[in-house]
């Protein structure tokens, strides 16, 4: 009992360490961001920081140590926080010139206290679900978790001697390798605790954003709750050691925070934290790179579509995006082709109609399967049909672009994917779910629409 | 959120109906975990998780066996389907030792060949294939694999790199 006492503390002190770095970067870069918004956008941050900094170490030859792969990125963020400070006391801070957030609400009501149960008992489940079970899920131990624990062992990104889709971003692993070096030995249930954090941070992302669009507190946190306990898919990855969950995160932070700026909710001065969700974007999975494409055109049709004041400079702040997009791409295609690691082409090899064909129904019955996401999906649809008089005249439409745009790729990636006939209903069946799980909390995002233009009309 | 009747024909109507629904859906949910649920409750009460869950899996014991025989720096040839995830399991579990996948029905050139390259030490089978493939018996015939004595889900076979002599065809 007392060892497995002393593990969970060394995990926390790991924990912490990514925690507490993103949350000094982000309160540096993003002062205008709530504490709650901060911690939530702070562990993506600090996850991407430390993990590239550990794809940094390899670059360099230098074996991963808790002094190597802390020290420098700590000395950073204090350097930064200690920087400023001074800076800040010689010359005032600019002011911030995007509203502020929302006021705090009065004390918790019934339906408050009811969300915040309903999202305990949840999270009371996934944590004992994660830390209680080994490592089993297919692509836990057939990739992240099987890199994981070679990283560790190797002390490097070293993919020498096996085949596990090496090509891959590989900032879940890292994290879990670093995680591994606080414990001090591959054990590999007691590390998950990482993903049910991972979905807690999500989850207060979302609620922030959700205020941001002018929600109330009760109406945020029930749409949370409503998002969090739809269907079992977001659910499963509190739990397995996929890279899914971490990529849900950060396409959420870059699409939501993007769509809010795009409102005028926040300042330019979120483009910087939104730069670093898209690099996490491109450095968590390797679809990333599309799908951070395709937020940032779904982002440059809104602005030349409604043509706000400022339009060629407010063009020319995606730049912002797309340098993240790069920071997270470019240092992984640089070590892998240095390390003569090769792109895999089973992504690509061909268009095949009839798959394209047979993905349709698939694509429309995942939407609408109550054990996936239970009613999430045609809710979203009904917010798109309550706000549509705001679709081609506000920035909502950036949300349509965005999900309309990705369930056309969605067809179009399943149209190239080299499967055999005889396969291609369980290759549907093993992805599906999980492409739809990258979008569903921007689908939230439009049913907070929908949902203030209900709460507004009625 | 106001849930107070409506002052006018049909506010908060639609609301009520998502709610509803959404009632229903997690009663759905708490019926799709449920088992998941019953499993938790029994593990926490009979003490019984994390690396005793994984002590229940017979195939793991066989490993966890296997990586007593087998030395950390030996490369193994596991003959399987990649479908049936047990190579996955396999390599999981016996890293740092380089692993090798070939199929059951694999033809002695192929095999021969990866075992020569790779300076094979190991070959593993898992118990319920058929009888073995082309490039397993003309292994056995050779000589240059012998059956080791331990028991579990899977055969393994102690491999003579060696031994195996090129010159032939299919």
């Amino acid at each position: 009992m007392i060892e497995a006492l002393l593990l969970l503390a060394r995990l926390s002190l790991g924990l912490a360490g990514v925690l507490g770095l993103g949350y000094v970067l982000v309160n540096r870069l993003t002062p205008s961001l709530t504490r709650l918004e901060q911690a939530a956008a702070g562990f993506g941050v600090g996850t991407l920081v430390i993990t590239l900094w550990m794809l940094a170490l390899s670059s360099l030859e230098l074996p991963f140590t808790l002094l190597l792969v802390l020290a420098p990125p700590v000395s950073l963020a204090s350097g930064l926080y200690v920087g400023q400070h001074i800076l800040g006391r010689r010359r005032p801070r600019k002011p911030d010139t995007a509203p502020p957030p929302p006021p705090a609400s009065p004390p918790c009501g019934l339906w408050d206290w009811l969300f915040i149960s309903l999202l305990a008992v949840l999270f009371l489940f996934v944590t004992l679900r994660a830390v209680m079970y080994p490592m089993w899920s297919w692509d836990a131990i057939a990739t992240w978790g099987f890199k994981a624990k070679v990283f560790y062992l190797r002390d490097a990104v070293d993919l020498g001697g096996f085949e596990a889709h090496n090509y891959y971003p590989n900032l879940v692993p890292l994290l879990l390798s670093y995680l591994y070096l606080w414990l001090g030995q591959v054990n590999d249930h007691v590390v998950k605790l990482v993903f049910p954090l991972w979905g807690a941070a999500l989850l207060m992302l979302l609620f922030g954003m959700l205020r941001r669009l002018g929600l109330g507190r009760t109406p945020a946190l029930g749409l949370t709750t409503f998002y969090a306990l739809n269907g079992v898919t977001l659910i499963t990855h509190l739990f397995i050691a996929y890279a899914d969950l971490a990529f849900t995160y950060f396409a959420l932070g870059a699409a939501g925070f993007l769509y809010i700026w795009l409102k005028g909710g926040v300042s330019a001065r979120i483009l910087p934290l939104i730069a670093l969700f898209f690099a996490g974007i491109t450095w968590s999975k390797f679809e990333g790179t599309p799908l951070a494409a395709s937020i940032l055109l779904a982002a440059a049709l809104t602005l030349l579509w409604l043509r706000p004041p400022h339009l060629a400079r407010r063009l020319a702040f995606l730049a912002w995006p797309l340098g993240g997009l790069l920071l997270g791409y470019l240092p992984w295609r640089l070590f892998a082709l240095s390390h003569g690691i090769e792109t895999g082409s089973d992504h690509i090899l061909g268009f095949y109609p009839q798959q394209f064909l047979k993905a349709i129904p698939a694509l429309v019955l995942a939407l609408i399967n109550p054990t996936l996401f239970g009613i999430l999906w045609p809710t979203a649809a009904l917010a798109a049909v309550l706000a549509r008089k705001k679709l081609f005249t506000t920035p909502v439409l950036f949300l349509a672009l965005f999900l309309g745009g990705n369930f056309l790729a969605i067809l179009l990636a399943y149209a190239v994917a080299p499967t055999s006939p005889f396969e291609f209903h369980l290759y549907l069946r093993a992805t599906l779910d999980r492409l739809l799980l990258h979008l569903a909390p921007v689908a939230a995002l439009l049913i907070g629409e929908g949902l203030k233009e209900h709460l507004r009309l009625s | 959120m106001n849930l107070k009747p409506p002052t006018h024909p049909g506010p908060y109507r639609l609301l009520r109906v998502v709610l509803v629904l959404f009632g229903l859906q997690l009663a759905w949910l708490a019926w799709l975990l449920h088992k998941d649920l019953a499993d938790l409750t029994r593990r926490l009460w009979s003490r019984t998780w994390g690396t005793a869950v994984r002590q229940e899996d017979p195939f793991y014991r066989w490993l966890a066996d296997l990586s007593r025989v087998i030395p950390p720096e030996s490369t193994y040839l596991f003959l399987d389907n990649y479908e049936a995830g047990k190579e996955i399991e396999a390599r999981y579990h016996l890293f740092p030792r380089e692993h090798l996948l070939l199929l059951p029905a694999s033809p002695p050139s192929l095999m021969f060949h990866v075992l020569k390259q790779h300076q094979v030490s190991y070959l593993i089978r898992r118990d319920g294939e058929p009888p073995p493939g082309p490039g397993l018996q003309a292994l056995l015939d050779l000589g240059a694999a012998k059956p080791l004595n331990l028991p579990g889900t899977g055969q393994v076979l102690r491999v003579d790199p060696q031994l195996v002599s090129g010159g032939f065809y299919d």
